[in-house]
């Protein structure tokens, strides 16, 4: 699902952010900012709930016989009506929910009756060690090589290895997380017998998962930084260091490294969107127990509590670091600011 | 515009295998329904064979022909997911850009969010409420989609010209969905079909990964993502069964995503530099006339005070058959001390022409010609030598300082690298030249503005902040491009004076470039009148004010309302337009603009020929008086004029 990223990261305009309702009339431009962005975390974070709310109540026929199955007696469908709210109406539910979700509630499974808060809190922490490492290792590869790829090929040069790396690179990226994770899993657990073919346990098993949630994004973000450094290296600026016969050293790692970081950083946000989005396949793949295969577990299950509760806390955590990553930026390249204000 | 297509081979390539597959969406099903659903469990799990190219599945179906056969299943959904997905998205996109501002904002917030949220979340959220199977993994993907269209409509539809159209509209009365569908959809539709394409590549991923994780295509339904899955789940045992579907889905994504970019190359080639350089050729008459303006602008002997020595520069840029000359065949000379001007048109080369002294043309322009910096030829020199020199006696006040000085370093920085690498002058007395720059230019507490930003300043103080930055290391020359535009009078006479102060002491040379007449013959003692990428006209401030003899010389000068005026209008009096070099007007390049073209002036171009004064002029009609000017042979031997 992470190709998604092809599209929408290429649609974003060049001014990245649009201005907020908010001006940026209370003073300082940073104040205005961090409320602007406060405000729709908030707004965003609301409607994600609601929405997550809806998902029960918007599967078709009877959300209690999906949920307690076909052959429940009537006295059953009862408890389970009550114990969804489905006997209150529709506010009354909403209301219910809400206050659920600042005590932690999320209800309780309906296959093993474990609160859903529990059992996200035992396995994010998988699902958290393989987005992190793969975040990494997304950027570990992907910033140097497509800077580099963008040097040689800036304004026009080496027109063929600038075909190979797209080609590449848009190859890479269309090949799909599950069959990335089966192929590594194929080679180096089963042929070459290195590494662990499943589970969570040890660095060892962390290693191929990473891989197969990491080479799509890298690939894609290998292609957004090249384009970037052609853009960067085009800059007038870059002329004015070229133009004081400073060593290639400087020009590239002071004059345009920056720069390339603070236009690969505005899309820092999609980019997570898209490594979770893969690690939810691949988790799958490896059946590592975490987020990704407790949500599909839920879906085959008709679990829907646990469904719904894994939606919210993956959603809520990609919005959250979204809002971080456009501070961050904000500090990073203060310009942002006065884009935005 | 389709037949730039087809010139983008990405674009050829990625359209022929889409024919392909539609042929094979078509024929498959017809001839190989039978055979691709045909159970023979003995023969299940059978590796490739003569009989079976893929091998089979576990109940003995040839995969080859499953995978063709699925081929229509397969693109049907994308193409559903697609659609619905762009449909959905141009309507909320579009919605959104035509609601008032408050709520405008707040919806485009939305689907900033939106396009943020992973995909495969909604995707799996649709599939659990309609429940597992093609069509909610379609819908799925479908509503993951649509928040890019979403996006990409809500920002087209504001663009300025959208907005416009949008705005008009309202004023006329016209209802919004009218207004939709009249103004802002057929604004769009290029950038639509784009993204259509490359989404349906995507599409085509994405139901796959459904498939894989149960939400997808359900058996005896089989599309390449059910086959995929059934492979990976035997890959231990029979890894030749995933190849196919594998194989295939890569293809077909990556030939959508090939089209779709090239679409996106031929529709907007500005945004794509690779096409940006691609111009028509150039004619053997232009060629010829390039060949004689070189040899006849050949200035001769060098004498010991001469700070820069420029002969035959050209710069060329090459185009798909032949190049491009941007500059041709400029030659001058300039004085320890001497305070230049070049004035033009834009475009005329002014600011290529201090560019290519540097050697700092952009790829892929090619200079030719010889350089002489202080006796030196820069091209003789060793790469290490020339960097040298030119890092330090040569020193540029761009244009623009906004983009000239870098947006994420600090002033000091950019103010002290150049100094401290090529002097290696230390930390401290770099700040301290720094700082005293920046007193000369007159920036009020020059101490603070080296811990600024680019940003955090004025345009003015930018601009002398850019001017500081040149004198930094006390150049023999600087080249100053249009620096003083975004100051008031009283600075701007101020910068001038200091870099007045800078000639008297240091013996500095300025070329000064400037479509500004009056400031140029202001400050400098001689100036080059540049068009076309030629020089017409080599004369001194005094001949300029009192009887320019080149017709365009005399054109700025009447362009200039008042030449005492400190700060003029851009030059827009002259009637016509500067000439496009990609195609010359043969002849003298300005007379289809010049009240005084004669016969001559159409067919053959003037050299620029020196007269007794010791001023230089290219033209026929200003030369009259020196009897017959005689063309130049193209080997350079010069019938000179007299």
């Amino acid at each position: 699902m992470a190709t998604l990223l092809n599209v929408s990261l290429e649609s974003r305009p060049p001014g990245g952010r649009r201005r907020g309702g908010l001006t940026a009339s209370l003073g300082s431009p940073w104040v205005a900012f961090a409320l602007r962005r406060l405000l729709s975390l908030i707004v965003i974070l609301f409607v994600l709930v609601n929405v997550s709310f809806l998902l029960v109540r918007l599967i078709p026929g009877d959300p209690a016989v999906l949920v307690a199955g076909l052959d429940a007696s009537p006295q059953q469908l009862v408890t389970v009506r009550h114990e969804l709210g489905l006997d209150q109406s529709w506010p009354a539910q909403l209301l219910h929910y809400w206050a659920g979700l600042f005590h932690g509630d999320l209800g309780s499974s309906f296959v093993s009756g474990q609160p859903v808060s529990q059992i996200i809190g035992e396995r994010s922490g998988a699902s958290l060690e393989l987005a992190a490492s793969a975040l990494v290792l997304v950027l570990l590869l992907s910033i140097p090589i497509g800077m580099i790829a963008g040097a040689l090929t800036r304004e026009g040069r080496h027109r063929r290895f600038d075909v190979v790396v797209s080609g590449t690179t848009s190859v890479v990226g269309a090949i799909p997380e599950y069959l990335t994770g089966t192929f590594l899993a194929l080679v180096f657990a089963v042929v070459l017998n290195v590494l662990p073919v499943a589970g969570a346990d040890g660095w060892q098993s962390l290693v191929l998962p990473t891989l197969a949630v990491a080479l799509r994004p890298t690939a894609v973000l290998i292609r957004i930084v090249r384009v970037e450094t052609h853009n960067v290296l085009a800059m007038d600026y870059v002329r004015t260091a070229r133009s004081e016969r400073l060593p290639a050293r400087i020009v590239y790692l002071r004059h345009a490294l920056p720069n390339i970081l603070t236009a690969t950083l505005t899309i820092g946000g999609i980019l997570f969107a898209g490594i979770v989005g893969g690690a939810v396949v691949v988790e799958n793949v490896f059946a590592r127990t975490g987020l990704g295969t407790t949500l599909v577990d839920g879906v085959t299950g008709r679990d829907y509590l646990v469904v719904q509760g894994v939606i919210l806390v993956l959603g809520v955590t990609v919005v959250v670091v979204n809002t971080v990553v456009d501070v961050l930026l904000s500090i990073v390249d203060p310009r942002s600011l006065s884009r935005e204000a | 515009m389709f037949r730039a297509f087809l010139r983008t081979p990405s674009g050829v390539i990625g359209l022929a295998v889409i024919g392909l597959l539609v042929v094979v969406m078509i024929v498959a099903p017809i001839l190989w329904s039978a055979p691709a659903t045909d159970v023979n469990v003995a023969a299940g799990g059978a590796g490739p064979s003569a009989a079976h190219w893929l091998g089979t599945d576990q109940l003995g179906r040839d995969i080859l022909l499953r995978v063709l056969v699925a081929t229509r299943f397969t693109i049907v959904l994308a193409l559903i997911a697609a659609g619905i997905g762009a449909l959905l998205g141009v309507l909320t996109g579009s919605t959104a850009a035509l609601l008032p501002r408050r709520a405008r904002s707040v919806a485009l917030r939305a689907i900033d969010a939106m396009l943020a949220f992973p995909g495969i979340l909604v995707a799996i959220f649709i599939g659990t409420i309609i429940g597992p199977g093609a069509t909610g993994a379609t819908i799925g993907v479908a509503i993951a989609v649509s928040f890019s269209f979403a996006r990409i409509s809500s920002t087209l539809a504001m663009s300025a010209g959208g907005r416009d159209y949008v705005a008009a509209g309202r004023v006329l009365g016209i209802r919004p969905f009218r207004l939709l569908v009249r103004h802002v959809l057929p604004n769009i539709a290029d950038t639509l079909v784009i993204t259509t394409t490359v989404v349906i590549g995507t599409a085509v991923v994405d139901l796959s990964s459904l498939s894989f994780l149960g939400l997808g295509v359900q058996p005896p339904d089989f599309d390449w993502g059910q086959m995929l899955t059934e492979g990976v789940q035997v890959i231990y045992t029979q890894p030749w069964a995933a190849v196919g579907p594998a194989v295939a889905i890569a293809i077909t994504a990556v030939a959508f995503g090939l089209t779709g970019e090239a679409l996106a190359r031929n529709m907007n080639p500005v945004l794509w530099t690779q096409s940006r350089h691609a111009a028509p050729r150039v004619s053997a008459r232009q060629a010829r006339r390039a060949a004689v303006v070189a040899a006849a602008d050949s200035v001769a002997d060098t004498s010991p005070d001469v700070v820069l020595d420029v002969r035959d520069l050209v710069v060329e840029f090459p185009g798909r058959d032949s190049s491009v000359r941007v500059l041709d065949g400029v030659s001058f000379q300039l004085r320890k001390g001497e305070f230049l001007g070049i004035v033009g048109e834009s475009g005329s080369g002014k600011s290529l022409t201090a560019l290519a002294i540097a050697q700092l043309v952009p790829f892929p322009g090619e200079v030719s010609g010889t350089v002489r910096l202080d006796g030196q030829d820069i091209g003789a020199l060793s790469r290490r030598d020339r960097e040298a020199m030119l890092g330090t006696d040569l020193a540029f006040v761009f244009q623009d300082p906004l983009s000239s000085l870098n947006p994420a370093l600090r002033i000091r920085t950019q103010l002290t690298e150049s100094i401290r690498y090529h002097r290696r002058v230390g930390r401290r007395s770099a700040d301290e030249t720094a700082v005293g720059r920046l007193g000369d230019v007159s920036i009020p507490a020059p101490d603070a503005t080296l811990r600024r930003h680019p940003h955090e300043l004025s345009g003015g103080m930018r601009q002398r902040v850019m001017i500081a930055k040149g004198l930094m290391k006390n150049p023999v020359l600087l080249f100053a491009d249009e620096p003083t535009t975004a100051l008031d009078v009283t600075i701007q006479s101020q910068i001038m004076a200091l870099l007045e102060s800078f000639n008297a002491d240091d013996g500095m040379s300025l070329v000064f470039i400037s479509h500004n007449l009056a400031l140029v013959s202001e400050n400098c003692a001689r100036v080059l009148v540049m068009y076309a990428g030629r020089i017409v006209e080599d004369l001194t401030t005094e001949q300029l004010l009192a009887a320019p003899l080149h017709p365009y010389t005399t054109a700025l000068l009447h362009a200039s309302p008042d030449i005492t005026a400190p700060r003029t209008r851009e030059l827009t009096s002259i009637p016509g337009q500067v000439p496009d070099f990609a195609a010359m007007p043969p002849g003298c390049p300005y007379h289809p603009r010049c009240p005084l073209a004669v016969a001559r002036c159409r067919v053959e171009l003037p050299p620029l020929a020196e007269r007794s004064d010791g001023r230089r002029v290219a033209c026929w009609v200003a030369n009259q008086d020196l009897g017959p000017v005689e063309e130049v042979t193209r080997d350079g031997s010069q019938a000179p004029a007299h």
